[in-house]
């Protein structure tokens, strides 16, 4: 029987995995998509949240959806600053952009 | 619910998302997540909502990979270099004090799953969650043109 603590240490793995990705990556677009990791183990969490103990109050599932709805949008800016960071600085790795170091 | 599915779907996410944030190739990365992310709406069906599990495949499942091709063409970064050997400790730190705090959301109970029609969440969503939904609309937009300026080629 699968019960809310699976998807919830599934979500929490997940979550430390996009973690890891953001603090590792140096490719800057690579560090976006670890973001999106994170915040669909988010999603996950409160759509089984919903799922097991609140299915008809419906906050759950509706919070997942924003969530998926913020991710597009933030992913969509992002990936317009990274394009103009690949102009200026010919690259989009985090030693490309390391001019504001003391 | 199959635990039998349950498990096979969370340990093939698992291992999609790891190499997702692990391989140098960037276009295998953007693949791999293409592919975590629709073992993530497999989930959503097990869990009963049929309407997540198709936003989920049309979003992130879809159109977010096909962005992130597109930008790693554009920028021609195909390849990720390798952390340097601090990051890899601090992210395998951030990690695990991440499960530590999770561990304790880890509950037992029941496995008892209620489905939920799309047509509830809908209705649900243009009644009780009217006000965010056109916020929502609205953030698209501005994300939208947002990004159509900030990507734009300046003239001159």
């Amino acid at each position: 029987m699968v019960t809310l603590g699976h998807f919830l240490l599934l979500a929490g793995l997940l979550m430390a995995i996009g973690l890891y990705g953001v603090l590792t990556r140096r490719n800057l677009i690579a560090v976006l998509m670890s973001v999106e990791i994170l915040l669909n183990a988010a999603a996950l969490a409160f759509a089984s949240a919903a799922a097991f103990r609140d299915p008809h109050l419906f906050a759950g599932q509706v919070f997942a959806l924003f969530i998926i709805v913020v991710a597009a949008a933030e992913l969509s800016i992002g990936f317009a600053i990274l394009l103009n960071v690949y102009r200026t600085h010919g690259a989009v790795s985090d030693d490309a952009i390391g001019e504001m170091r003391g | 619910m199959s635990l039998t599915a349950f498990y096979a779907l969370a340990a093939f996410t698992l291992v999609f998302a790891l190499f997702a944030v692990t391989t140098a190739n960037m276009v295998r990365a953007a693949f791999s997540l293409a592919v975590t992310f629709f073992l993530i709406a497999g989930l959503y069906l097990l869990l009963g909502s049929p309407a997540l599990a198709a936003v989920q495949f049309m979003v992130n499942a879809s159109a977010i990979p096909i962005m992130t091709l597109f930008i790693i063409m554009m920028t021609q970064s195909r390849r990720s270099a390798a952390p340097r050997s601090w990051q890899v400790g601090v992210g395998f730190l951030a990690a695990a004090v991440a499960l530590v705090f999770f561990r304790s959301a880890v509950v037992h109970g029941e496995g008892r799953v209620a489905p939920v029609s799309p047509e509830a969440l809908g209705t649900n969503l243009l009644q009780a969650a009217l006000l965010p939904f056109e916020v929502a609309s609205v953030l698209l937009l501005l994300a939208m043109v947002g990004a159509i300026v900030l990507a734009r080629r300046r003239a001159g």
